[in-house]
């Protein structure tokens, strides 16, 4: 079993020696490098811009403007440096090139731009009234409506009303979003750290209007992304690329830290209102979830917030809605567990709540509403470990031990808090190829045109391809992020490991036949004359009873140029079960009475997700989901001023993000689970989970510490004082 | 006015082990001279800023950001990046550790993780070496890791400080 031994890393030994070449330290001969002249303002038309000063400047190449840039065609929600209108504080409005990056930073400074301010749109509240229904939330329906929830709710026993706000968070991977763009006639070479190298290709074929095969994109290695390094990217990658096809040489675009802010998406502030009507013994009647959240003057995008609300629990009275409001602010786009990631703040906060208001303990009160299937699809689960994950949980945590009353738990001169939270997120799983190629000289290379955002791409691509073929870990390379390689599933939604598995596992698999066909059908081979099912291959030999030969020396005999399979595996369209990755958190946290400090002192998760590959790379994968969960809860906010209509905090040491100070102990635990319905070899996606009710497990166990209960994140030491 | 941009500075600086003379813009700072002029990009740039720790090196013996020093006030000073911490092609114990307990994901802040940790384990801070897991995570939380590597990092670091 793959599951038995965890290989470390595989490209480890590169990041810790500083070799790993990232693509801000590539180069080409003659390349330029740009910096962004910003506006300062959240709304305005450009009236001039003048140049001569920058220009003037010694190694100052070029400055491109709305005037002087080639016209591309609208290629993504935002198209740079083609109108004089902006739209938000941050937004480019002209690229300077210079020899030097210095150089093209302090000519970026001199460029004068003369503005008409315009009337904005500063904060979400300033435009409640004109909320509207956007065309979808995530991959999701906008609205959802089973029952009859406002009758149920009226009926019910025990009622629950409350708003429960999120605010606007930024992805920030520690490496600054880059691209060397490099025209060779009209074959384009685009070097970025990209989570869906296919995607950014086409788009880029679309906007210079190339053929898709003029276009590589190449992204091997990335230092982050957590949804920034892909769509929200685009429209300053097309600005790279624009650049360099203009003046005929490379072209360097790297973000500043400030612009990582404001150019490659956020996650979208909400405001949500959940009403619960409830049975006294728990069971649900009526659930309301009714999410407003902000998006751009010119783009549109609405995370699934209230998508944990039509699934998690059995309830056959359940409304939500989704509504968007215009705000001259950067476009929204998905950030680490989109939509699930607040949506399940307010939902487990609520049941929280209920769980206080009929004293039943908030393990039984969800165990009660356990949804035995999928009440919103009206399909089967495909697997849920749901109640396994409570039991686990809780066991770990010593739940058992915990006071129904809060304020009864202390640590000296501390209040302690129990806390704890249900977690879903969806499995989903697209299109995917790979191919699987041996060498004479034994080695094996596994090409998949996904990438590798620190998930462990690298890594189980090339476990996948030892166990299936029956080679040693360390005979396996990997080739991914190049579109020079078979298509690969891009990187988010959890989704690229259950992606590319069965296309893995098949290519290995039919090299594998191959090589065995090809065996019993030569007869200088030991296995000459076999039936193929007696024919195993374990650690680079062929076995058959007593009878054994390396692969090397068979290739040399049968194919000394190498064997190489491919295969493609895509999804059912139409799937008859519901497929989600389920878990449960627990949360302790310790509170100073009097400065109204809160940590986090120990977390549990319990995850039911499907077959794990790599446990060592599982674990720091739930791990670095729970961090983001505590950054949620206690930390992290983007904080726009509502007058000037720019982002206040847009650095490192005012946007707060964990910290290893802020570490609590960690317990993971990864149950057992079969997922023999979603054909991706087992594998459930992993990567959002560990975010999903984080924040109210920890909301939950400030509420037991306190008796405070915060509803509006993140929570902060003066809402505990 | 001194061009600050263009006025060059002949400074030498000894990186791992390797004397370099240069004449640098006066407004270069340590971090580009490395990356840009030298080609050790194994040093990183994640906010220029002195907020992210990614730029981590050790200027004789202390951790420092490269991106906060001037590269013309480094005159004589000994630096080491990570490409001087491999020995002969070997890992250094507390690479290896970091490998062993999966202390990083994207890689991105690793490089100034080991510096910042290695000099962490030269200041000898506690008296008898260093102490406690939440010391360590206290003075290693000018190392930002967005993947959250943090408990790996701080038990690989622990490892290293026990051999
Ligand atoms: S790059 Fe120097 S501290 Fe961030
Ligand atoms: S490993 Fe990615 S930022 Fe630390």
């Amino acid at each position: 079993m793959i599951e038995d031994r965890a290989p470390t890393r595989y490209e480890a030994a590169q990041k810790v020696t500083g070799a790993a070449r990232y693509q801000g330290e590539v180069r080409a001969a003659g390349m330029l490098h740009a910096a962004l002249v910003t506006a300062p303002m959240p709304s305005a038309r450009v009236l001039g811009i003048d140049t001569a000063r920058a220009r003037a400047l010694a190694g100052c190449v070029e400055v491109l403007t709305h005037e002087n840039a080639l016209r591309i065609p609208p290629a993504a929600f935002l198209t740079l440096l083609q109108e004089p209108v902006v739209h938000f504080a941050g937004q480019p409005v002209a690229l300077v090139l210079a020899e030097t990056p210095e150089t093209a930073r302090a000519a970026a400074a001199l460029v004068e731009v003369r503005y008409a301010p315009m009337p904005a749109v500063t904060a979400l509240e300033q435009a409640r009234d004109e909320a509207y229904a956007p065309r979808t939330a995530g991959l999701t329906a906008t609205d959802s409506r089973r029952g009859e929830p406002e009758a149920a709710l009226a009926a019910a026993a025990v009622r629950l009303d409350h708003c429960y706000t999120t605010p606007t968070h930024n992805h920030l991977a520690i490496e600054p979003q880059v691209v060397l763009a490099d025209w060779n006639g009209s074959d384009l070479l685009v070097q970025t750290p990209s989570q869906a190298v296919f995607a950014h290709r086409a788009g880029l074929a679309r906007c210079f209007g190339l053929d898709i095969e003029r276009v590589r994109v190449i992204s091997p290695y990335l230092g982050g992304g957590f949804g920034s390094k892909g769509g929200a990217w685009f429209p300053c990658l097309v600005l790279g690329c624009l650049a360099a096809k203009q003046l005929g040489r490379p072209v360097r675009l790297e973000l500043l830290r400030a612009q990582m802010f404001t150019l490659v998406g956020r996650r979208q502030e909400t405001v949500q209102q959940l009403k619960i009507g409830a049975a006294r013994d728990g069971r649900l009647a009526a659930l309301l979830h009714d999410t407003v959240a902000q998006t751009s003057t010119y783009g549109e995008y609405a995370d699934p917030v209230a998508t944990p609300t039509r699934m998690m629990y059995a309830c056959p009275n359940v409304a939500t809605t989704h509504r968007l409001v215009r705000v001259n602010a950067p476009q929204p786009n998905p950030a680490r567990a989109p939509g699930e990631g607040p949506g399940s703040f307010a939902l487990e906060s609520a049941i929280d709540e209920l769980a206080y208001k009929l004293d039943l303990d908030p393990i039984e009160l969800r165990r009660r509403n356990f949804a035995d299937h999928d009440q919103h699809a009206g399909l089967p689960w495909s697997s849920n470990g749901l109640l396994e994950c409570y039991r686990a949980g809780a066991e770990a945590f010593g739940w058992a031990r915990r006071p129904s009353k809060p304020g009864t738990l202390s640590d000296g001169r501390h209040a302690l808090g129990w806390g704890m939270a249900g977690a879903c997120y969806p499995a989903y799983r697209i299109a995917s190829q790979a191919a699987v190629r041996i060498n004479l000289d034994g080695r094996v290379e596994v090409r998949c045109g996904t990438q590798d955002m620190g998930s462990g791409t690298y890594t189980v691509l090339a476990q996948l391809a030892a166990e299936a073929l029956g080679v040693p870990y360390a005979a396996v390379d990997v080739a991914l992020g190049d579109t020079l390689l078979p298509e690969g599933p891009y990187s988010g939604g959890s989704m690229a490991t259950a992606s590319f598995t069965p296309a893995v596992e098949d290519a290995a698999r039919r090299l594998r036949r191959d090589l065995i066909a090809r065996a019993v059908a030569d007869p200088r081979s030991p296995m000459h004359g076999r039936q193929p099912d007696q024919v195993s291959i374990a650690d680079g030999v062929m076995r058959a009873g007593n009878r054994s030969e390396p692969l090397i020396e068979l290739l040399a005999r049968v194919a000394p140029q190498g064997i190489e399979a491919a295969a493609n595996a895509a999804p059912n369209t139409k799937p008859a079960h519901s497929y989600y990755g389920f878990g449960a958190v627990f949360a302790e946290v310790r509170v100073d009475p009097d400065l109204g400090e809160i940590r986090v002192t120990r977390l549990t998760g319990a995850y039911a997700t499907g077959r794990i590959l790599n446990p060592l790379l599982a674990r720091s994968q739930f791990v670095g989901g729970l961090i983001w969960g505590i950054g949620m809860a206690l930390h992290e906010k983007t904080v726009m001023d509502k007058n000037l209509g720019r982002i206040v905090n847009d650095n490192l040491a005012d946007y707060l993000i964990p910290v290893h100070a802020d570490m609590p102990r960690f317990d993971i635990h990864m149950l057992t689970e079969d997922e023999p319905h979603l054909g991706s070899g087992g594998v459930k996606g992993i990567g959002m989970l560990g975010t999903c009710g984080t924040a109210a497990a920890i909301a939950n166990a400030v509420f037991h510490a306190t008796g405070r209960r915060i509803r509006d994140l993140p929570i902060r030491l003066e809402q505990l004082l | 006015m001194v061009d600050v941009f263009q006025h060059q500075l002949d400074v030498v600086l000894e990186i791992n082990g390797t004397r370099h003379r240069l004449s640098v813009a006066a407004s270069a700072t340590l971090l580009d001279v490395l990356r840009e002029r030298l080609d050790l990009c194994g040093t990183k740039k994640g906010c220029d800023l002195g907020t992210c720790g990614a730029c981590t090196v050790l200027v004789d013996g202390r951790r420092a950001n490269a991106c906060l020093m001037l590269a013309a006030m480094q005159d004589g000073r000994r630096i080491v990046t990570i490409e001087g911490v491999t020995q002969d092609g070997a890992l250094h114990p507390l690479q290896q550790a970091f490998i062993e307990h999966d202390a990083l994901q994207c890689g991105y802040c690793t490089p100034g993780q080991i510096m910042s940790a290695l000099g962490l384990l030269a200041e000898g801070r506690t008296g008898k070496g260093i102490g406690s897991d939440a010391e360590i995570a206290e003075q290693m939380s000018g190392n930002l890791c967005r993947c959250g590597a943090y408990p790996n990092i701080v038990a690989a670091i622990a490892e290293a400080a026990r051999s």
